[in-house]
């Protein structure tokens, strides 16, 4: 019989006994404290009113908004398609289910954004990803998306594009008509003619 | 550290690279091995060559005793690892119609493909017969589905099953494997006449 045979059978019961000796080790089931510390610091977990607004628009089917707010102030008023998961039923695995969708972002809102920051710290710490926060809450909503304000005259070409989608936004979410000034919407069309060119044809 | 997709350190687009690389290498050691060969394989069930025992016995004692140490370094965290959920009943099952399609073809689906890769008839044959095989299966799962999805105990594994430590398990399991290498030693030198010992170099 080889010795080498037996050299390695002692290495693996050595090996294996060794196992005893390592000290009791607590592996973090979800989340480590120190990851979880730097994706609470990221702000690339807020989705802007306008970013959601937008999305509910175009119907993107991968949205998932979720209202942390009670069951009646959820009745009172949501915005479309969310739904309700009440912060102090986050635990439950049932509400769960809706958390781990594949492809779909799932964007927490409150009335501001503290109830919805809290339990996005909790989905975090359940191992959720793809989870998102809108920044200013609901209250941030009626601001700038039911009741926007129209910049001043003097602001940027962008602001005022904004503004153009939030009325437009306004309208599509409060059904509400808007009176639009008879001087806007008549510059006069210029029409461009195109000049006659002298094609030569055939010849060459 | 470990594991690398389920921590967001890489994507899961990385899947399919490392499963490409990985499958190499298992291909590799597979035909290294002399797994390619269906005499090896089939040893094991008469006697003369339990070579596949002890390849896989040693792969699974270091991947143990391996996976127990990186947990304790903190190079992998174990609660991470994919465990594939148990239905009992179902497994014992399949794994008798494995063992029967392993002793009359003489490979398993993976040296299956190491014997087509060497041209070898019978992996060919065999290969063949796996492919009808998983039709046959896909077209009956209606049928078995049942049975299929029964006795189903999520994922758990045996320290958590009977309640022993990771520990305790691997030290049996290598005591296990062990006493399997020499016990087999035994019984190859006397069913095998003309025995030869690896020469380590």
């Amino acid at each position: 019989m080889n010795k080498n045979y037996i050299y390695l059978t002692l290495l693996l019961i050595v090996l294996a006994g060794g196992l005893f000796l390592l000290p009791e080790k607590e592996n973090y089931q979800h989340m480590d404290p120190e990851d979880l510390m730097w994706s609470i610091v990221q702000p690339t977990r807020y989705v802007s009113t306008d970013q959601v607004a937008k999305r509910i628009i175009e119907g993107d089917p991968t949205l998932e908004l979720i209202d942390v707010r009670t069951i009646d102030e959820f009745e009172e008023f949501s915005l479309q398609g969310a739904i309700n998961i009440p912060i102090d039923s986050i635990m439950v695995p049932e509400y769960q289910d809706y958390l781990g969708i594949e492809d779909m972002s799932a964007v927490f809102y409150s009335d501001d954004d503290i109830k919805a920051d809290q339990a996005w710290v909790l989905a975090k710490r359940l191992g959720y990803d793809h989870i998102y926060v809108m920044k200013g809450g609901l209250n941030c909503w009626i601001r700038t998306i039911i009741k926007p304000e129209r910049p001043a005259s003097t602001a940027a070409a962008s602001e005022f594009e904004l503004y153009s989608f939030r009325r437009g936004a306004s309208m599509y979410f409060t059904g509400a008509e808007i009176a639009i000034p008879d001087d806007e919407g008549k510059q006069k069309v210029q029409v461009a003619r195109k000049k006659k060119t002298v094609v030569a044809e055939g010849g060459c | 550290m470990g594991p690398l997709i389920p921590q967001g350190i890489i994507t899961g687009e990385w899947d399919f690279v490392i499963a490409l690389l990985l499958g190499i290498f298992f291909g590799f050691i597979l035909e290294a091995s002399g797994f390619s060969s269906s005499r090896n394989i089939t040893g094991v069930f008469y006697g003369y060559n339990f070579v596949v025992l002890r390849v896989f016995l040693t792969a699974v004692v270091v991947t143990m005793i391996g996976l127990l140490y990186f947990n304790y370094m903190g190079w992998i965290n174990l609660d991470m690892l994919y465990i594939l959920p148990t239905y009992l009943t179902p497994m014992i099952v399949g794994a008798a119609i494995m063992g029967l399609g392993f002793v009359i073809g003489g490979f398993c689906p993976g040296t299956s493909y190491t014997g087509v890769a060497i041209g070898k008839l019978d992996a060919i044959v065999f290969t063949a017969g796996l492919f009808l095989g998983i039709f046959v299966f896909s077209e009956a799962y209606p049928l078995i589905e049942g049975f299929y999805n029964s006795d189903a105990m999520g994922r758990i594994t045996i320290s958590e099953f009977i309640g022993v430590s990771n520990e305790v398990i691997t030290f049996g399991f290598v005591i296990l494997a062990l006493a399997a290498f020499w016990g087999t030693w035994l019984i190859e030198k006397r069913v095998r006449k003309t025995i030869t010992e690896y020469k380590f170099d």
